[in-house]
């Protein structure tokens, strides 16, 4: 009877502690690689020596965790998900994610005004994309202005993302007295860009052999990318244009209909902590989103890395990001069928 | 029935997934029919107009540069493809048998982008292809093979290549090697005999693989994306670039829709071009 007793005494434990553990769990959803692993060991494992919990990554692309999280409305994969601005702006848009109180974010007292996107999401990091190029392949060619890209000596040398055309889009209407809104008036300049194009990468991956090998010795690029590849030893020089290079914010929002509501916002406040954002912006070198970070001095010298609010507010062009969001589409079209094809 | 007792048992299975397949074919046609609202991931009401935008003449030249890489790709699959097979299936070698199917068939083993990656360091400016030919003082300056047809094709035919030399293979397997016995008894050469009675033979089996060749090259993505590098395109890269980097999923399926379309219609042309063909084949 004591052993019948000690039995159902230990199944009970059991079958009390699983649907535990698995409530105390929080889901991430972040890209896969070198992102998810930045946040599990600066963010992750921070969080769960502070509050005891466990955090569990789901990883993929960014289209098709919103695919995913789209499928899932209502009872969401993930209680955080981390993606770029203009593409939260969709999840926003379809109800998937939680308005923020951002009382319940005390670190992000000190968010700088650019990562603040909406109601529902915010910045956790950021980045830019300018001009990135080999001086030892281009001898005796300078960049100073977006415009220099234009230059005949750069014919048949230059790259750009082909999955997102927004920062040439902007910079030519910016150009041609324009912005992003107003588009439409940067499309001759941009035509007469297409000689300088010699490819179009589709991935970070790509776009760093291209520049690692010299076939396409300059750049519109990731900041983040060049100064991986110059830490490899790879000759880069990253320039801000004195117009500015294009803004890009990684932000963090909660999953509505998210059980563990409390938890995912100590989860941001972490994220936004000073010291969490120098440890990220060291490991990625990029911008910390918050004034208050006090990140390394060789780290905050690099170009693209904006540490003050002086530089938030002279070095970056800023898409708007909702704007970005609705015309994506429109502006891939016409890059595709005007300028890659 | 009681004569294939399993029959249900095992077709089960098969009728699910295709069952699935015709699922997601039917969601694809049905979103090739919404409108694309900008900024939402919900497409909106019917519309024939994502079929409209397709008429362009960049559309067009695209469509025809895919049948062209997938015809050069198939052509020159079958050219390097058939010699190895020929040896592959006459080696009396165990040895040498064995190394041709290693290396015909490893490449399958490494994915599709590891393969294309290892091409661009073969064909980049300062690549081995010209770092080889610069030393060897051959030319001046590096030829540009990446990010053209040229180096598209080189790297479909390498991905192409394993399927190619499997199914000519199975097709010379079956040729009965007196026919070729009674040819040479005859006087005929070993060339005379290969071209009058082993190739015809093989026909089936160059038919089966020139076609497999296309269709697999048709749906080729990562090698055009990275070697072509935006200058290459093929249709599977159009619906990357216009649909899925920008959200405009009824654009990409109508795209997808018309690519499978055109599929079917050239497999089915080159299917009635190679009846005539097929009576050469063993009976």
């Amino acid at each position: 009877m004591k052993r019948l007793s000690m039995a159902l005494g230990a199944l009970a434990l059991l079958l009390t502690s699983i649907p535990a553990t698995a409530q105390d769990k929080l889901v991430v959803s972040i890209w896969g690689g070198s992102w998810r692993d930045m946040a599990a060991n600066i963010i992750g494992k921070k969080f769960t020596a502070e509050t005891g919990v466990p955090v569990e990554y789901i990883t993929g692309g960014t289209i098709d965790r919103l695919n995913k999280e789209k499928l899932a409305k209502g009872n969401p994969e993930s209680d955080i998900t981390f993606t770029t601005s203009h593409v939260g702006w969709l999840y926003a848009n379809d109800g998937l994610y939680e308005q923020l109180d951002l009382a319940k974010v005390p670190n992000a007292r000190h968010l700088v005004e650019q990562a603040k996107i909406s109601p529902y999401h915010i910045g956790t990091w950021a980045y830019v994309y300018t001009i990135g190029y080999r001086p030892d392949l281009l001898k005796g060619v300078a960049f100073e202005s977006w415009a220099d890209l234009w230059k005949p000596e750069i014919k048949g040398k230059l790259a750009a993302p082909d999955f997102d055309p927004s920062h040439l889009i902007a910079v030519a209407a910016m150009l041609s007295g324009g912005d992003a809104a107003t588009w439409e008036k940067g499309q001759t300049k941009l035509k007469a860009l297409k000689p300088s194009f010699k490819a179009y990468y589709t991935n970070d991956a790509n776009s760093q052999q291209l520049i690692a090998n010299g076939e396409t010795p300059v750049q519109v690029i990731l900041s983040m990318n060049a100064h991986y590849m110059a830490g490899e030893g790879v000759p880069i020089q990253l320039v801000i244009p004195k117009e500015g290079a294009v803004l890009g914010i990684d932000t963090v929002a909660i999953m509505k209909g998210s059980k563990k509501a409390d938890l995912a916002y100590k989860f941001i406040n972490i994220a936004l902590d000073p010291q969490v954002q120098a440890e990220v912006a060291k490991f990625k070198k990029g911008s910390p989103v918050v004034l208050d970070a006090k990140v390394d001095a060789d780290i905050a010298k690099l170009p693209g890395v904006f540490t003050t609010a002086d530089q938030w507010n002279k070095q970056a062009i800023i898409i708007d990001h909702k704007l970005r969001a609705e015309k994506t589409a429109e502006w891939r079209k016409w890059f595709t069928e005007n300028i890659i094809n | 029935m009681t004569s294939r007792p399993f029959l249900r048992v095992l077709v089960s299975p098969a009728a699910l997934c295709a069952l699935g397949f015709v699922a997601a074919l039917a969601a694809v046609m049905q979103y090739s029919l919404r409108a694309y609202v900008p900024g939402s991931l919900e497409p909106g009401g019917f519309t024939l107009e994502n079929f409209t935008a397709l008429m362009k003449p960049l559309y067009a030249r695209v469509f025809l540069d895919t049948v062209w890489i997938c015809f050069l790709t198939a052509f020159f699959t079958l050219v390097v493809g058939y010699p190895l097979a020929y040896a592959l299936v006459h080696a009396r070698n165990v040895a040498l048998k064995s190394t041709i199917l290693v290396i015909t068939v490893t490449p399958l083993f490494l994915g599709e982008v590891v393969r294309t990656y290892s091409w661009i360091v073969v064909l980049g400016n300062n690549g081995f292809l010209n770092s080889m030919l610069l030393k060897s003082g051959l030319i001046e300056q590096p030829l540009q093979l990446m990010f053209t047809r040229f180096g598209v094709v080189t790297a479909l035919v390498h991905v192409t290549l394993p399927v190619m030399v499997i199914m000519l293979a199975a097709a010379l397997s079956h040729i009965d090697r007196d026919y070729e016995r009674a040819a040479a008894s005859l006087g005929a050469g070993p060339i005379r005999a290969f071209l009058t009675v082993t190739l015809p033979l093989s026909t089936p089996g160059i038919i089966a693989g020139v076609t497999t060749a296309f269709a697999w090259t048709f749906s080729a993505f990562a090698t055009p994306q990275l070697i072509g590098g935006g200058r290459v395109n093929m249709v599977s890269n159009l619906v990357y670039q216009l649909g899925f980097a920008s959200f405009n999923f009824p654009f990409a399926a109508s795209l997808s829709v018309a690519g499978l379309a055109l599929t079917f219609a050239v497999l089915a042309l080159m299917r009635a071009a190679a009846r005539p063909l097929e009576r050469f084949g063993p009976h």
